[in-house]
């Protein structure tokens, strides 16, 4: 049961990290990066061919991280501003962000071959018992980052000018201008850690599942229905979103089957979109707001 | 009264601008002098709006010189026009949503984040002309009276510390007390020499609060003349325009 919920949490993390990947650039850009996912790959495909070549370990795991943030970066570049500036209301980044994801997919595809790449196991091989569990130093490592990204985020929205700003230029972009914000630099700042969260994700669980060039598809998916569980308004909803997601595709894994995990994050998804369509962790407002207007009602009824 | 001198906060020449490619002022030649309020009035759709946006660089089409503080900015992007030059309260009020009171000000003075002091400053001044909105310094901005929120957005402008002033429509829906108290608080930035620029239909405000007035209709200046100038004959004349 612990074991569960711990690898449950761990899975969780590196989805979520995805999710706020995904969630960051929406926040702050109102545009879904689809090439996420291919993000995370490379940064594990780096790693791998790096490490082959003979380089340290450490050197390829900053390469790896300092391409998935310049690609980020460069995918704003090449598939959103150029749309956005032409009809700043277009939807065209739908299709040119996901030409994106197949070309990067494509281009590794074609150099390293549809095999599958050893990835330095590095912390993985380092396992830990926490009474009946076991987890590997790696994953303990992982689960820190996951919280770190949500309370890092937290406190830089809340408690900074800078993040107060950011907020702003999430809820109205063109007054967030007039007072001194340059939204271009912050949509650029908003992929870069985009790219980033996306590779550092690559980087924590790429000695469980290698290196392929297809990586991007499946983490791509899972991330995205991560941040559909979590909400898409709120990066660290996202997160919460992919720990859910996390816990309950291991439970599914052990109690219903060893395939279930393939199918049951559509079914679950599917079922938080039924139920609470600005997902799980924007059901608190939902409710609160039911709450109001009925208590409204009664007051209007009572005076 | 072309002459562009020194002293001038705005100066516009031939400017002439719209949405995609579709001018919807032409031609616009405009000043407002230093420490001098100034409004420009018209019907709606004249155009009024559209200047104040080419101004403050939000209008991505627009040709001509607009030269704020002695800067020619026709070609800057909004944020490094905010650096100093301009600042703007926007038809609406359009406060940050989900912000506090003091969030939505110190916001609007980011540009002084290294200047602590003058921010402090700053923010006192905004204080002192509201001290409504003070005592509700830490509730949700949006969530105030129509006619507090918008004393939020003219000291989110204050805050910029500007060189140019711009409001666009503050009187826009607001009860006729809070009208009153508008009209005061631009009277008091009046006598502090700030340069204002005010779109107003209220023409009785804009008589109120400022030295000279332009008049705007379908999209060129029709006429212009001094506040104090503007008898009964010169009313009637306004009040036509804005039909």
């Amino acid at each position: 049961m612990l074991q569960v919920l711990l690898s449950g949490l761990t899975v969780g993390t590196i989805y979520g990290l995805v999710a706020m990947a995904f969630a960051i650039v929406f926040y702050v850009t109102k545009v879904i990066n689809f090439a996420t996912g291919q993000l995370l790959m490379v940064s594990i495909l780096l790693v791998s061919g790096l490490v082959k070549l003979g380089l340290p370990d450490w050197l390829g795991i900053v390469t790896g991280l300092v391409a998935a943030t310049v690609l980020g970066v460069a995918t704003y570049f090449i598939a959103v501003r150029p749309v956005l500036r032409f009809d700043r209301f277009s939807f065209a980044w739908l299709v040119s962000t996901l030409g994106v994801a197949i070309v990067i997919q494509a281009t590794f595809a074609l150099i390293y071959g549809p095999a599958s790449q050893p990835f330095p196991r590095g912390l993985h091989a380092i396992p830990v018992r926490l009474g009946p569990a076991t987890l590997t130093v790696q994953e303990i490592v992982t689960l820190a980052v996951g919280l770190l990204a949500i309370v890092g985020w937290h406190l830089v929205r809340r408690y900074t000018l800078l993040g107060k700003l950011g907020k702003a230029i999430s809820t109205d972009p063109e007054i967030a201008s007039t007072v001194g914000a340059n939204v271009t630099a912050f949509a650029v700042g908003a992929f870069a850690i985009g790219g980033f969260l996306a590779g550092l994700a690559g980087i924590l669980v790429g000695p469980i599942t290698y290196g392929n060039p297809y990586l991007g598809d499946t983490y791509g998916i899972f991330g995205f229905i991560a941040l559909m569980i979590g909400g898409i308004q709120r990066p660290a909803a996202a997160m919460g979103g992919g720990l859910v997601l996390g816990v309950l595709s291991i439970a599914a894994n052990t109690y219903i089957g060893a395939q279930a995990s393939d199918w049951f994050p559509f079914v679950l998804v599917l079922l938080v979109l039924l139920l609470t369509p600005n997902g799980v962790f924007a059901s608190g407002d939902q409710l609160r707001r039911l709450f109001r207007t009925r208590r409204a009602y009664q007051q209007g009824v009572n005076a | 009264m072309s002459a562009t001198t020194q002293t001038d906060a705005l100066v516009v020449e031939g400017l002439s601008g719209g949405y995609d490619r579709f001018d919807v002022v032409h031609d616009i030649a405009f000043r407002v002098g230093c420490g001098e309020a100034v409004a420009l009035l018209g019907p709606n759709g004249a155009g009024k709006t559209t200047v104040l946006r080419a101004i403050m660089g939000l209008l991505r089409h627009r040709r001509g010189r607009i030269e704020i503080d002695g800067t020619d900015v026709v070609a800057a992007p909004p944020h490094r026009i905010a650096r100093g030059l301009a600042a703007m309260v926007p038809e609406g009020r359009r406060l940050f949503v989900g912000q506090s009171v003091e969030d939505n000000l110190r916001l609007g003075g980011i540009r002084l984040r290294g200047d602590r002091a003058r921010t402090e400053e700053l923010l006192a001044g905004v204080f002192e002309l509201f001290p409504v909105i003070e005592r509700y310094r830490d509730r949700e901005a949006t969530a105030l009276s129509g006619g507090e929120q918008q004393m939020v957005a003219i000291g989110r402008m204050m805050m910029a510390d500007p060189a140019l002033m711009l409001l666009d429509e503050p009187s826009l829906g607001l009860a006729p007390l809070a009208i009153a108290d508008l009209s005061a608080a631009l009277r008091r930035l009046r006598e502090q020499d700030r340069s204002i620029l005010l779109v107003e239909q209220r023409v009785d405000i804009a008589l109120e609060v400022c030295d000279r007035i332009y008049v705007l209709s379908g999209g060129r200046i029709v006429d212009e003349g001094r506040a104090s100038d503007m008898g009964a004959e010169g009313r009637a004349l306004i009040d036509a325009y804005l039909g």
